[in-house]
């Protein structure tokens, strides 16, 4: 029973703020799922931010602290409900034949089903996690928040080699929050968050394409998502891979939302989310980095393809409310941390930035790993995808120009991984065999999501 | 024949079979590579960190940092250790007044390399507690 505090107050949290920005559609089923998985992501957010505010400075009675939180949410949302604008767009629908509809439902199910039976029973067989970072990294920083007290900033040492002591705390943070109203450190919470987040995000791949075109292809982007081997595998391996794969398909669904809605509350949504990709993993940052630039470039405040240079007042709402997370983020680098050791070395940088075969053994790893990413039986999808698109493409109109900007986020996004491997202080080969194919993971849900915006679509469709 | 909803040809009907079938070929293999119920054994990680060193954690103190000395390679022993005895800084070395050992049980060090390492107390299991004489 002690957990059902915390995770009320947690959806609690969440709920409310994202009430503050979210505008009700009119499909009930998708819009209660939307704002389940959204609510439940956000509040996990909420509740790293909450935590680590009490261990910085010093507080004990969390609960407290929860419960403030939680009024100052709700009462927001009361006091701003009745100003947001509501502006309910029509789903694009694409409704096929009742067979194809009984056969993508039933495998949905089936694909579902299989998803659940795997999480379930990887949960069982690795507790603590699936490989090293589960408990070298993650949990071990939770650990140290936890059971550190005032000395909680030990578990950022330089000492303890290879534990990544300036990766961001989001996931560490929320889950000693739960340890905490616990009492104790019970491994059931990462591994029950880490699962959370998995179906969280199917949750919100099939809610989001529900909304914006309709049943037929919700279900088979979330089919796409849930018949990804790799994605249920490290979804429940306790990494933080799969929660950034939220945030960024939350900042991008969220930014859809906007698009069609003209309305600032989904924008700011966008920026917390993107905030918290951020406050999630590094490359967060790099994809905070990458959707600014892509949406400056792009997009114009009426929502038009940006043909020139021009200010970008529009992005307001987005970077007032990433600010303050990435405000956190600098504390938490400067004060807490030692320096990450990716740019521990500027000339051996340079060095390595002007040989030509780095280039060529990283190119030809990202080729291969491309194919390979999702562990699929047989066909890739990566292959599957470009073919049904190309097979339906006299009846599709092509991305909507408004999606351009989310595409282009995760194309930079995708050539600053690059960079990264280019820099890399780690041997190269390593480097790239333990962690390219979950970089590839972290972007797939919004590649689905973008992908399945454009295909299939009828051409007379908005 | 089946009827088709406006703008639904049988051409993207064909596609998004094929489609389908694709994503279920892959949904097998999430089965198939799953752990066999009936077979089912936590992992070894609850043992070998947790379960090794609660003993030696209890004797420790709370906050501050021990020394670390073991005769594995593989650098997964010393995370599982850390891992245990967190919140307390486990550095990958003997220099501290406190140091843990951690070997492997069949092989407990009869010579250590360490001249300078008094033995406090055997936990059991390869996990030995040390005190370092020359440590400031």
């Amino acid at each position: 029973m002690a957990i059902v505090l915390p995770v009320l107050l947690c959806l609690g949290c969440g709920l409310s703020l994202v009430s503050l920005g979210y505008t009700r559609h009119s499909q009930a089923t998708a819009n209660l799922l939307l704002c389940t998985s959204l609510s439940f992501g956000f509040g996990l957010g909420i509740f790293s931010i909450i935590f680590f505010f009490a261990r910085v400075f010093g507080i004990t009675n969390v609960v407290a602290l929860d419960l403030t939180v939680f009024a100052i949410l709700l009462a927001s949302f009361f006091f701003l409900r009745s100003r947001v604008k509501t502006t309910v767009t029509a789903p694009e629908t694409f409704d096929g034949p009742n067979w194809l509809h009984r056969l993508l439902t039933a495998s949905f199910v089936i694909a579902l089903c299989a998803a659940v039976y795997a999480a379930i029973l990887r949960t069982l067989a690795h507790p603590r996690g699936d490989g090293w970072d589960a408990f070298a990294i993650w949990n071990l920083h939770a650990r140290f928040l936890f059971l550190g007290g005032a000395h909680w900033r030990d578990g950022f040492s330089p000492l303890i080699p290879w534990s990544h002591p300036d990766y961001p705390l989001l996931l560490p943070a929320a889950i000693a929050h739960f340890w905490t109203f616990l009492g104790y450190d019970a491994p059931a919470v990462p591994a029950v968050i880490g699962s959370a987040f998995t179906f969280a995000t199917v949750a919100l791949l099939l809610s989001s394409l529900s909304i914006h075109r309709g049943a037929l292809p919700a279900m088979l982007g979330g089919l796409t998502l849930l018949a990804t081997p790799s994605f249920i595998a490290v979804g429940t391996s306790q990494y933080a891979d799969i929660p950034l794969s939220f945030f960024v398909l939350a900042t991008i669904v969220l930014l859809r939302l906007h698009d069609a809605q003209h309305s600032p509350g989904p924008l700011a949504l966008a920026g917390v989310g993107a905030g918290f990709a951020a406050w999630t993993k590094n490359e967060g940052i790099l994809f905070v980095a990458a959707i600014v630039l892509a949406r400056s470039l792009l997009v114009r405040p009426d929502n038009s393809l940006q043909r020139q240079s021009r200010p970008n007042a529009h992005l307001a709402p987005l970077l007032l409310t990433v600010l303050p997370i990435f405000l956190l983020i600098a504390y938490f680098k400067h004060f807490v941390s030692p320096p990450g050791d990716l740019f521990s070395d500027p000339p051996t940088m340079l060095h390595k930035l002007l040989d030509p075969l780095r280039y060529w053994i990283i190119l030809k790893w990202f080729t291969k790993e491309f194919f390979r990413f999702g562990h699929w039986l047989l066909i890739p999808f990566p292959l599957l995808m470009p073919a049904y698109y190309f097979f339906t493409r006299e009846e599709t109109s092509g991305q909507d120009l408004r999606d351009r900007a989310s595409t282009l986020a995760l194309a930079l996004t995708f050539a600053g991984y690059s960079a990264i491997y280019l820099i890399t202080p780690y041997d190269l080969y390593w480097h790239l065999r333990f962690s390219l194919s979950r970089l590839f993971l972290q972007l797939w849900p919004s590649a689905i999501f973008l992908f399945f915006l454009a295909a299939p679509r009828r051409a007379d469709l908005p | 024949m089946h009827q088709f909803s406006p703008g639904f040809s049988p051409r993207i009907t064909i596609a998004t079979t094929i489609f389908i079938l694709c994503c279920l070929l892959s949904t097998a293999r999430i089965v198939i590579d799953a752990p066999s119920p009936t077979r089912l054994h936590p992992d070894d990680i609850a043992q070998r960190s947790d379960q090794s060193f609660a003993s030696l954690k209890a004797a420790l103190p709370q906050q501050g940092i021990v020394g670390y000395v073991g005769d594995s390679d593989a650098p997964a022993d010393y995370y599982l250790a850390q891992y245990a005895l967190a919140p307390l800084v486990v550095d990958h070395s003997p220099d501290h007044q406190l140091v843990v050992g951690n070997f492997s049980a069949q092989q407990l060090p009869q010579g250590l390399p360490y001249a300078h390492l008094q033995l406090l107390k055997d936990f059991g299991n390869g996990v030995l507690l040390f005190a370092n004489r020359d440590a400031k």
